[in-house]
């Protein structure tokens, strides 16, 4: 029977200046048990469709469909009282940031309660009883304290299983997922989606997975939906999307996906002669303030610990980790935009962590960083040649008129129109609010470049042009790009050496393709477990592993299986276990 | 959370001493005194007299000691006005009609206001919420006393249906108490409707409907109780304020209230007066600061529990 039946639907938007059509004629159908992906940009529709089958967009919105079926109720005639009946009962969503969905002033047990008792007449004990059980069915081992809890004391991916845990409380009939794993990190995104997978399996629903990444879709569902434009392009099962894609926005999906498994480790030209950036046993360790009951007191938290690194000229170094490994804190204490606790810097052979503002300002001209959120890192005030030119301005390069005149030059440099010059950066797109942060940063031919997360808020296609960009300009300027970045596949394809942090530490570092064909630490490994697959076929059950689990899964290593010479010891230590490769272990004798 | 309390009330203890010594040093150092007007009939001899007997000869900080002193001891001294009675015993009588017409305006004020600004909000740029940005503009920029003589002289005057001024009669206090309800209920439709519609765009908003919550559920249980966080700190600390008394509403209405003897302490320089007046202002504010803070964590689960993730 069919579950969903959308046929000829259009959304539009009325907006100051005119209407927005966000949908325009699109074509969708579900039957019971079915798992179906809609994959697209942001912008293209997809969530605005399954939203507009929910009638949950906002009043702006003009909904015509020749029809809008759910669960056989035509829902653009459906009573408001009608429509509430359906929605968490028939269809239940999952949203995209687990930290927004649910009302931070009550407990995660409150509104799970609430939830079911909207829709069946239990009594409050049932209901708090029958919450427990469905934690437990998400995998959250302590279900009875975190009935307790309220939403800002959770993390990002337990808040997500609480909120899969909501949609199942009514046994929806279909489960619809809005971006579910975007907001969290890799290793979280696999245990999320295998979860969803897990229960759409058990509870015979059927499932709509929206997302702007192939990989996801590659994971969890039979059969894609491709939108662009707010129209459908193309539709099939999974394996045929994957192997035989008609519509060239597909393939060109496909391409970005698959940039990864393209690149081939180039053989190494022998050792550079001083590096351009260099760490050396840097640290960073925070006071944290605990409360006391009168007194505060401040313990140390470590977030980076004695990390070494180095980045040879021309050559880019990828740096990776979850959110709080001390990726970023690193990266920022590379620039000294952070103070690093101990440690040295050097740059071009000099260390600079000592140097005091005046003289830092000289080196500042070589190192350049550019951050994650392009809109937060562009002053709104300045035109785009203004934020351009600012650092030859700020170094005295130039007259203000050649300065300009280099700044527009730029502008085209990074793919974009001289006539933007004059433009301010909330005119921008996030592509291009990213290659306005890249021109600022090289305009004073840098030698060293950060990259902090360039690409993670951008769409996949998008992310592939801008990672062309820097890849092209790193190669042409002779750059030492630092990449930082939780996107493995994207390190894949851009690197030419990676390094691994985990809770503050280095815990592997390797030649690109070595990392990925010969991961030895167990944190690396889960972490390459953790990508999304590229093709249907390869979709396999995943295990796991937690912080206990890389602790003891610590790889111990005898002296004489070592590239190069190593004490033995109880404590673990980063030792090469072939050119090129360290890996942190206990050496044993 | 009795720590947290002993610490705020001790920081209202050290505001309380600031707060008097500030007042005490600027009061006498205003030029002149409470004898020193010269049309006052009496000889220097007598004044001396007089200063001599208030204690208005001694050193400046023996008159503060000693003053504080008796505060401490709830003695807040006589009212140079009125030598028969105590400071108590005079704003004690005064107090009634500011507290009874303030408290009730404000009380009013605010609940229409919250009603029209949730109005306002539900029905985002229909007829309501422009009346609603009209009504809130005009009561935030109209001088209260233009309002109170608007509705003297529409309502008394004119329509002849109530009585302009005085106190005593219930029917005397609507008046007062519409002028007193106009700026909470101004504020409050402003707030009210701006913390709603933040609210209302939140993302969990929409997760609720996708639950399948009535809108009614929704906008009282959820919508409110996230919206009422921003507003309950607004509104104790401007009870206090209007409770403890309008210059400008007592004037026009006539009403023997607090008010107009903020303004006699001052201008007769009657000293035990003023400084009981700013000092029990002070005590109030800050009482209704703290008991605000003290609702605001009830209502945010993120400042009651502090805010380290798991």
């Amino acid at each position: 029977m069919t579950l969903v039946n959308i046929k000829g639907l259009k959304v539009s938007f009325r907006q100051h200046g005119g209407q927005i059509d966000a949908v325009r004629g699109v074509d969708i159908q579900l039957a019971e048990g079915e798992s179906l992906g809609i994959v697209g940009e942001s912008g293209s529709g997809k969530s605005v469709s399954c939203l507009a089958l929910m009638r949950l967009l906002p009043n702006t919105a003009t909904i015509t469909a020749d029809r809008l079926e759910l669960d056989g109720v035509d829902v653009l005639k459906a009573k408001p009282r009608q429509m509430a009946a359906l929605r968490g009962k028939v269809a239940a969503l999952i949203f995209q940031d687990p930290a927004t969905t649910f009302d931070p002033v009550f407990t995660i047990g409150h509104q799970m309660v609430e939830t079911i008792r909207t829709h069946r007449d239990v009594s409050k004990e049932t209901a708090l009883a029958e919450a427990e059980q469905l934690l437990l069915k998400v995998e959250i081992k302590n279900a009875k304290d975190i009935l307790n809890y309220y939403p800002h004391q959770l993390s990002g991916g337990m808040l997500q299983r609480a909120m899969i845990a909501m949609a199942l409380s009514c046994r929806p009939k279909v489960l619809i997922a809005d971006e579910p794993t975007t907001a969290l990190d890799v290793t979280i995104q696999a245990q999320i989606l295998q979860l969803i997978k897990g229960l759409q399996a058990e509870m015979g629903m059927a499932l709509i997975m929206i997302t702007h990444d192939l990989g996801v879709v590659a994971e969890t569902v039979d059969r894609v939906v491709v939108m662009y434009g707010g129209r459908v392009m193309e539709e099939g099962t999974v394996d045929q999307i994957f192997d035989t894609p008609k519509h060239s926005y597909t393939q060109s999906l496909l391409a970005s996906l698959r940039a990864g498994e393209s690149r081939r480790a180039e053989p190494g030209t022998g050792e550079p002669i001083a590096p351009a950036l260099e760490l050396r046993n840097l640290s960073k360790v925070y006071a944290l303030r605990r409360r006391g009951r009168i007194f505060s007191t401040y313990v140390d938290f470590p977030a980076v610990r004695g990390v070494n690194l180095v980045l040879p000229r021309n050559k880019i170094v990828g740096l990776v980790g979850e959110s709080g490994s001390g990726k970023s804190t690193t990266g920022m204490m590379a620039m000294r935009l952070l103070e690093p606790t101990s440690g040295q810097i050097l740059v071009d052979g000099t260390d600079i962590s000592k140097l005091d503002t005046g003289a830092l300002k000289a080196f500042r001209r070589r190192m350049q960083v550019v951050f994650q959120d392009s809109y937060s890192a562009l002053d709104p005030m300045m035109t785009l040649s203004q934020i351009i030119a600012e650092p030859l301005n700020i170094h005295g390069v130039k007259s203000s008129r050649e300065q300009t005149e280099e700044a527009l030059s730029w502008l085209e440099r990074v793919g974009m129109d001289r006539s933007f010059g004059n433009r301010y950066p909330h005119e921008l797109s996030g592509g291009q609010r990213q290659r306005v942060a890249i021109a600022r940063a090289l305009i004073l031919g840098p030698s060293v470049l950060v990259a902090d997360e360039p690409t993670s808020a951008l769409d996949v296609t998008v992310k592939a042009q801008i990672i062309g960009l820097l890849k092209n300009l790193q190669q042409q300027m002779g750059l030492s790009m630092l990449f930082i970045s939780h996107d493995l596949s994207v390190v894949r394809s851009l690197t030419d050496s990676v390094v691994v942090m985990y809770k503050g530490r280095v815990v592997e570092q390797a030649p690109t393709a070595n990392i990925f064909a010969n991961p030895r630490h167990p944190y690396t490994r889960s972490l390459l477990d953790a990508i999304p697959v590229t093709n249907p076929r390869e979709r396999r059950q995943r295990s796991f592993i937690t912080a206990d689990d890389i602790a003891a899964g610590m790889p111990r290593l005898s002296r004489s299986s070592l590239a190069a010479e190593a004490t033995a010891g109880d404590l673990p230590q980063l030792v090469s276990v072939a050119p090129g490769h360290l890996v942190e272990a206990i050496v044993t004798n | 959370m009795i720590v947290y309390l002993i610490k705020r009330l001790l920081s209202v203890a050290v505001t309380f001493f600031i707060v008097s010594l500030v007042i005490f040093l600027m009061m006498h150092a205003v030029p002149g005194g409470p004898f020193t007007e010269k049309d006052m009939p009496l000889s220097e001899a007598v004044k001396a007299q007089l200063n001599a007997r208030l204690g208005l000869d001694q050193p400046l900080w023996v008159q503060y000691v000693n003053y504080m002193a008796g505060v401490l001891q709830g003695n807040w001294g006589v009212p140079y006005q009125s030598p028969g009675e105590t400071v108590i015993s005079l704003l004690q009588q005064a107090w009634l009609p500011s507290l009874i017409l303030g408290g009730s305006g404000v009380i009013i004020g605010a609940a229409l206001g919250i009603l029209i600004g949730m109005a306002a909000a539900l029905k985002r740029n229909s007829w309501i919420d422009y009346l609603a940005s009209t009504l809130s503009v005009l009561g935030l920029t109209i001088p209260v006393f233009v309002i109170s003589m608007l509705l003297i002289l529409i309502f008394a005057v004119w329509l002849n249906w109530l009585p302009a001024s005085g106190w005593g009669k219930p029917e005397r206090w609507i008046l007062p108490i519409a002028a007193y309800a106009a700026i909470p209920l101004a504020t409050y439709a402003r707030y009210t409707r701006s913390a709603m519609l933040d609210t209302l765009n939140r993302p969990f908003v929409t997760a609720l409907r996708a639950k399948g919550l009535s809108e009614r559920r929704i906008i009282f249980q959820h919508v409110l109780r996230n919206s009422a966080i921003p507003m309950v700190t607004v509104f104790l600390p401007m009870f206090m304020g209007t409770a403890t008394g309008s210059i400008f509403v007592e004037a026009m209405f006539r009403i023997p209230g607090l008010g107009s003897y903020f303004v006699s302490s001052i201008t007769n320089r009657d000293y035990p007066l003023e400084m009981a007046l700013v000092l029990m202002f002070t005590i109030g504010i800050c009482f209704a600061y703290l008991i605000s803070d003290l609702v605001y964590a009830w209502l945010n689960p993120r400042i009651r529990l502090g805010d380290d993730a798991q």
